[in-house]
């Protein structure tokens, strides 16, 4: 069902809050997952089960400081308490559907309540603005408007600015704000059950919306081969991988961040590569010297190996990678290439069978055969 | 080069509990001679191989990974070379685009009654991995 939620005063955010509101009030939901505005400019997202603190929500906020598939794989896991609401951004919903595969959450007594998103900010640099009380709000909603966000020239993440699946697919309330002036009415889509529930009445209104915004999706398009091809290029010269991954510490932030890392028990958690003394000594003789840490490139390919058929390019990875490696963009073009192989798009379809669980016996049948 | 210098390649191989290691027995009791440069490691099944295994190995500096299998519809645990299968396709997808040397691995189906075939494709390998010289992880400390 199409509607449009009605805005008063140009207040977008307030519109949004009473919708939400409206959503717990009719009993569609128990309990939301929400971000909430903090005191000092923080924005967090949390669970809300009393209605009050949905003035503190903001889904508008253009940051992302979780991957929220992470906290809904934590509030579902193999059986939801109650009526749980989720506030997602495209590519939270994305690796949302491929956890609901790798069987670390369930969609079932959930409604994904999908924003479409323009893009988002590093945490640090919305905080200090917000906090600064300098973040433009008026000149963020004209970017969603045009499909580029923008406040006061700060940069968008760098997985943002090649995203070009700005829209909350796959979701049973979809709040529309790409493309249109928000402040006229928030174009919304619903299942015809939450607008039962909700007594919404059937808006009509133009589908040019999403028109609009070809020019910046096919910008994006060209940011991200661009991009990718800058890294495969990279990859592919002598030592390039060596190289690009000279300065990472190891730290795991980027496996900790990754909504598809979800293994509890993962190798690199474990004792497997505190080597002996010896082996360290053997190895630099062998070499004449040897990186420590070690096996930071096994580690790193490994997890290629592990999650890249499921990569939804959401960029948590780069974002907390404390050494500035593009993280995102290298599991990116990794990802890419892994998935065309399967012809398989991660987040697409909860239906669509992960690609290294599934086979056809016809396939490939020249593999491990000498040509 | 003198004899004692010349480069001889060193590959690991998996190979599975059922065929392909069944089969490199019975090359070796019917003393079919194949290159002594294979250090082979058995598992149950090949699709017991995670890539972990592979590139350890291949980061480290061995100059060729094989893996070895029951033929398709021949798994000893119905459907595990089939995933096999899907996984060294995707290895070999994630080696090409972050440029490790995918001519590096190879996975192989072997029975065991297929002694010469194991002796054969050790001979082609390590034939292979001469002709690409050693691994340069060999020398990189900066892995």
């Amino acid at each position: 069902m199409k509607t449009v939620i009605p805005v008063n005063d140009k207040d977008v955010l307030k519109a949004t809050r009473s919708f939400l509101r409206s959503l717990v009030d009719r009993g569609v939901v128990e309990a939301m997952y929400v971000p909430l505005e903090m005191e000092g400019g923080a924005v967090l997202p949390a669970l809300v089960t009393d209605p009050a603190m949905l003035e503190k929500a903001n889904p508008l906020a253009p940051v992302m400081p979780i991957n929220g598939a992470r906290a809904v794989s934590a509030l579902t896991g193999k059986h939801t308490p109650g009526k749980l609401g989720a506030v997602l951004r495209p590519c939270e919903i994305r690796a949302l559907i491929e956890l609901v595969k790798l069987q670390q959450a369930n969609l079932e007594g959930l409604t994904l309540i999908g924003v479409d998103c323009a893009g988002t900010f590093e945490v640090s640099d919305f905080t200090a603005r917000r906090k600064a009380g300098s973040l433009d709000w008026t000149g963020y909603l004209g970017g969603l408007q045009s499909g580029t966000a923008a406040v006061d020239g700060l940069p968008l993440r760098a997985a943002c600015q090649m995203c070009a699946t700005p829209f909350a697919e796959n979701s049973a309330v979809h709040l529309e704000l790409l493309g249109s002036d928000l402040a006229a009415g928030i174009p919304l889509t619903v299942t015809d059950e939450v607008g039962a529930q909700l007594g919404l009445a059937e808006v009509a209104r133009g589908e040019g919306a999403t028109a609009a915004l070809a020019p910046s999706l096919e910008a994006r398009r060209q940011t991200r081969t661009k991009e990718i091809t800058a890294i495969r290029e990279r990859m592919n010269a002598e030592g390039g991988l060596d190289e690009l991954f000279a300065s990472c510490i190891r730290c795991h932030n980027c496996m900790t961040a990754c909504p598809i890392c979800y293994c509890k028990t993962c190798l690199f958690k474990s004792a497997s590569f505190d080597h002996a003394p010896d082996h360290y000594f053997n190895t630099a003789r062998r070499k004449g010297a040897t990186r420590l840490l070690s096996d930071t490139l096994l580690f790193h390919v490994t997890r290629m190996n592990h999650m890249s058929t499921s990569c939804v390019s959401c960029g948590m990875c780069t974002s907390a990678c404390p050494s500035d490696i593009p993280v995102g963009a290298i599991f990116s073009a990794v990802g890419e290439q892994v998935q065309a192989a399967f012809a398989y798009t991660p987040g697409r379809d909860v239906a669509e069978a992960l690609p290294l669980v599934t086979f056809r016996e016809s396939e490939w049948t020249e593999v491990g055969e000498a040509k | 080069m003198s004899e004692t210098t010349a480069f001889e390649p060193r590959v690991v191989a998996f190979l599975c509990n059922w065929c392909t290691y069944t089969g490199a027995d019975l090359a070796g009791t019917s003393r079919l001679q194949y290159p002594p440069n294979v250090r082979i490691i058995r598992t149950m099944c090949s699709s017991a191989v995670d890539p972990v295994y592979v590139l350890k190995p291949l980061l480290e500096g061995a100059d060729g990974v094989l893996i070895g299998g029951c033929h398709p519809g021949d798994c000893h645990y119905q459907t595990g070379n089939y995933k096999t299968r899907r996984r060294y396709v995707a290895l070999q997808e994630i080696l090409k685009t972050s440029g490790i040397d995918a001519r590096r691995v190879w996975l192989r189906w072997i029975s065991a009654s297929e002694g010469q075939k194991f002796a054969s494709t050790v001979t082609d390998m390590v034939a292979a991995m001469k002709e690409l010289g050693p691994n340069p992880a060999r020398e990189n400390w900066a892995a």
